[in-house]
């Protein structure tokens, strides 16, 4: 796009990011406003532990790298799929195939770059299942989700104690050297790669369009020569890929292995939900929003760290201001969604 | 003489964005009749008889029910008054059984009944109307016809005296049609009042005692069917022609760019749309189809389009078999595709180019599958210039454009890659005065420059003003064709309600 088409673009959509950008303001305020009145009726100084949340992830930048790096993945493979109309709740077990994929990869052949291939093919492999459950036989994706998102869980835990274990750490797997690990910089890197190449393929790509069109109304799909079933299947392949990438960076870049009770990767492909939505559905604001959430996260644990403040008040913090800034987006997507459906 | 059954004076509705659904409408039924409401789509019978069920309110206007006033705050209460409704789409629960149903129904008037009594109550009724059903079945795997039973035996056993069915034979198959109306005619001889909302001429004679015929919003007239004249009965539906038949019309080209031979589609139900139907069209021709809406002409334009697919028949685009071949395919082929709604040919919340790339997709991409954008650019800044859309710029979603420039928007993708053969649905429902006029001479201009055109239109005007030939359809079937010459108005009404003359 030139730039004056760019220019010409950015003015027909004014009024759209005049009403966006209003509306985060005001979610945000909403969100630290309610926020605040509970740390203070809960005895906390309210002001000093939004700054300890919103400076501490900040402190160390390469912590918040790697951190940031799995939530840009779950969130695109939460916001691909909903762009195909399809609610992807299946980026946690994604996640989980991938990482193990990657860390068993990585580990028997030597090579990263074959660890994360394989990381993307897992999770691809994981939630084109779900969409095949959905399109050949009907069942409800968010169901197969929640479902396979256990299966996983257990497999891996079961592959782990049996095929995998650790003979140094009994609480782990096996594990990479630090000559088969990148920095967390460097996955983060990647991430952002990940999310531009998400970005290429959505907008620049014959699958992408398709795939929009889908997704807004499945019978314009139709109309114009398109399969909406074909879009689904790409749409979840796709997510489930950018999931299972992540999770094979996660274990490339920072766990090493996957501890037995799967702590180092669970809430990840859920927290990609809010991701996502905080994102708008748009891969470079995903890339933000997983900033954002990752300094709320590393910014909550310094909360429990400095004022002694048990992790559930982070976590009802970070709760409340997640839910009051994606809030206004996910309705408006859920009754599209609902109205879509219900034709 | 008895007081009517129902009485409806003055009924009035005008919907909160102004439109008129109801003019000062009077409606009378007897006790122990069936009654005929007679209208075109649109006409309001719907409307009126929603309104007679409490569904909605009118604006103006009262019900008299058995000699006393009502008023209705829903449909409990006219289902209280011994009203019942059987809808187009039924109101049952399908992953239930069919005795589920009943009860479920049978407790909103009784709310301590045990399942046997709910089952007894339809006992009864059935072996009253002899209309029969298994009670274990699951309700979505029974026939339609079967269903349509459950839910007028449904309302019968919630004390319903006064019965509306709206359009019920549209569903059905002949041999259905004939089971229900045996059963109707039973229930009225036991003293139940049916209104039985119809476009159907055929239907209507057949059927009921007496007739009520509504168009554009207003009653036409009330008669006793007796020997009743169908050409009297369709002028009153259609209205005396306002419009001269248009100049003389060019010869038609010698070209064919269109045949269609044995075409034969079936809906998901199971159910006849298009039947064995064959015709051709040449260059520099429009075939106007004519017909009430829903007599097969959408499923008619979705299979040349290649959106659904024939189960017998072949389509020829130029000398080339596509039968077989997906939409975008023949798209490429020269095929344009003008859909009845805006909601299906356009994506409201995408832009201009994006809607302008739906069915020119072939035209935008790379070879390695890139879209590019200044090419899809290029192509709607043309349709926009072409057509004169209104629009601040090209990213402009098309939501917010009015809805004649996202008509425009839609012709002129459908035009902007000259195909051969145009099918156009709808062309100007919903749009004001001077938009029809332009979609209209782009019409006759595009037919001018030798495409074919195949115009499906329920609007009889725009047909006459547009059509080279004209064929009616219903049922699935040309059920005649002729220039517009020779069928008049009067004759096209009555071929629009299923009668052959």
């Amino acid at each position: 796009m030139s730039i004056t088409s760019l220019v010409d673009y950015l003015k027909a959509r004014k009024t759209e990011y005049i009403t966006g950008a209003m509306e985060v303001t005001l979610s945000a305020i909403t969100g630290f406003f309610i926020a605040g009145i509970i740390l203070q009726s809960m005895g906390y100084n309210a002001l000093s532990i939004f700054n300890i949340m919103i400076t501490g992830g900040v402190s160390d930048l390469s912590h918040l790298a790697g951190k940031s790096a799995p939530l840009v993945m779950t969130g695109l493979a939460f916001s691909i799929p909903l762009m195909a109309g399809v609610f992807n709740i299946g980026g946690e077990s994604q996640l989980y195939m991938g990482a193990l994929a990657g860390l068993v990869g990585t580990y028997y052949s030597g090579n990263i770059l074959i660890g994360l291939v394989l990381g993307f093919l897992a999770g691809a492999f994981w939630g084109w299942l779900m969409a095949a459950l959905r399109v050949y036989r009907g069942i409800n994706e968010v169901i197969t989700a929640i479902m396979l998102n256990w299966t996983a869980y257990y497999f891996i835990i079961y592959l782990i104690i049996k095929y995998l274990p650790n003979p140094e750490k009994p609480y782990m797997s096996i594990q990479l050297p630090q000559s088969e690990m990148l920095s967390m910089n460097t996955t983060f890197l990647l991430s952002v790669l990940g999310a531009l190449a998400a970005y290429y393929i959505i907008y620049y790509t014959d699958l992408g369009y398709k795939m929009r069109v889908s997704g807004f109304n499945p019978k314009t799909a139709q109309y114009s020569g398109f399969d909406p079933s074909k879009s689904i299947l790409f749409s979840m392949a796709l997510g489930g890929g950018l999931a299972g990438f992540g999770g094979a960076l996660l274990v490339i870049g920072v766990s090493s292995g996957i501890d037995t009770t799967m702590t180092s990767l669970y809430g990840l492909g859920f927290t990609g939900i809010g991701v996502g939505l905080l994102g708008r559905n748009h891969p470079i604001g995903i890339i933000f929003s997983s900033l954002f959430f990752a300094d709320l996260i590393i910014g909550g644990q310094w909360v429990e760290l400095e004022t002694g403040a048990p992790p559930y008040v982070s976590d009802t913090i970070i709760g409340i201001i997640v839910i009051a800034l994606s809030a206004p987006y996910a309705y408006k997507k859920l009754v599209e969604l609902y109205r879509l459906r219900r034709r | 003489m008895t007081t009517p059954a129902i009485q409806m004076r003055g009924i009035e509705k005008v919907y909160p964005d102004g439109v008129k659904a109801l003019d000062n409408v009077d409606f009378e039924a007897l006790k122990g009749e069936i009654h005929g409401l007679l209208g075109e789509n649109g006409a309001g019978k719907t409307t009126l008889m929603r309104i007679l069920y409490g569904e909605i309110k009118p604006t103006r206007g009262e019900i008299i029910v058995s000699g006393e006033k009502t008023s209705f705050h829903g449909p409990w209460d006219a289902i209280r008054k011994g009203i019942g409704m059987v809808y187009q789409r039924f109101a049952l629960v399908p992953t239930f059984t069919v005795a589920e149903n009943l009860h479920l129904s049978y407790l909103s008037i009784k709310p301590q009944a045990s399942m046997s009594e709910s089952l007894d109550r339809a006992k009864q009724i059935m072996s009253e109307t002899g209309l029969n059903f298994p009670f274990d079945a699951v309700v979505e795997d029974l026939p339609v016809g079967l269903q349509q039973r459950v839910e007028i035996v449904k309302a019968l056993s919630r004390n319903a005296r006064i019965l509306i069915l709206d359009e019920p034979t549209s569903v059905l198959t002949p041999i259905e049609v004939r089971e229900l109306f045996k059963a109707l005619r039973k229930l009225r001889d036991n003293g139940i009042t049916i209104i039985f909302i119809t476009h159907k001429l055929k239907e209507v004679i057949e059927l009921a005692d007496r007739i009520t015929v509504l168009r554009k919003g207003k009653k036409v007239g009330a008669l006793v069917n007796d020997n009743i004249n169908p050409g009297i009965l369709a002028e009153m539906m259609i209205g005396k022609s306002i419009k001269e038949i248009g100049e003389k019309r060019r010869s038609i080209g010698r070209k064919t760019l269109l045949k269609v031979e044995g075409l034969t589609v079936y809906d998901e139900h199971g159910i006849i749309k298009v039947d064995n139907l064959s015709f051709e069209i040449h260059s520099g021709e429009i075939l106007g189809v004519a017909g009430v809406q829903g007599n097969g002409q959408r499923e008619l334009a979705d299979t040349i389009a290649g959106i659904s697919n024939p189960s017998k028949g072949k389509i020829l685009l130029g000398n080339k078999d596509i039968t077989g071949l997906p939409p975008g395919e023949r798209y490429k082929l020269g095929l344009g595709y003008i859909p009845e709604s805006r909601g299906i040919g356009l994506i409201f919340d995408m832009s201009i180019t994006e809607n302008s790339m739906l069915t020119n997709l072939h035209l935008i991409l790379s070879k390695g599958r890139r879209i590019q954008w200044s090419r899809a650019r290029e192509i709607s800044g043309e349709i926009v210039e072409e057509l004169g859309v209104k629009t601040p710029s090209l990213d402009a979603l098309v939501k917010y454009l009015s809805g004649g420039n996202q008509q425009k928007v839609m012709v002129g993708r459908e035009i902007v890659r000259e195909p051969d053969v145009i099918i156009v649905a709808e062309p100007t429902q919903g749009l004001d005065i001077s938009a029809a006029g332009f979609i209209h001479s782009t019409l006759l201009e595009l037919r001018n420059q030798g495409k074919g055109i195949l115009l499906i239109s329920s609007d009889l005007d725009e047909i006459y003003e547009l059509s080279d030939r004209i064929a009616v359809m219903y049922e699935g079937k040309f059920i005649g064709t002729g220039t517009p010459e020779e069928l008049t108005r009067d004759k096209i009404g009555v071929l629009m309600g299923g009668v052959r003359t």
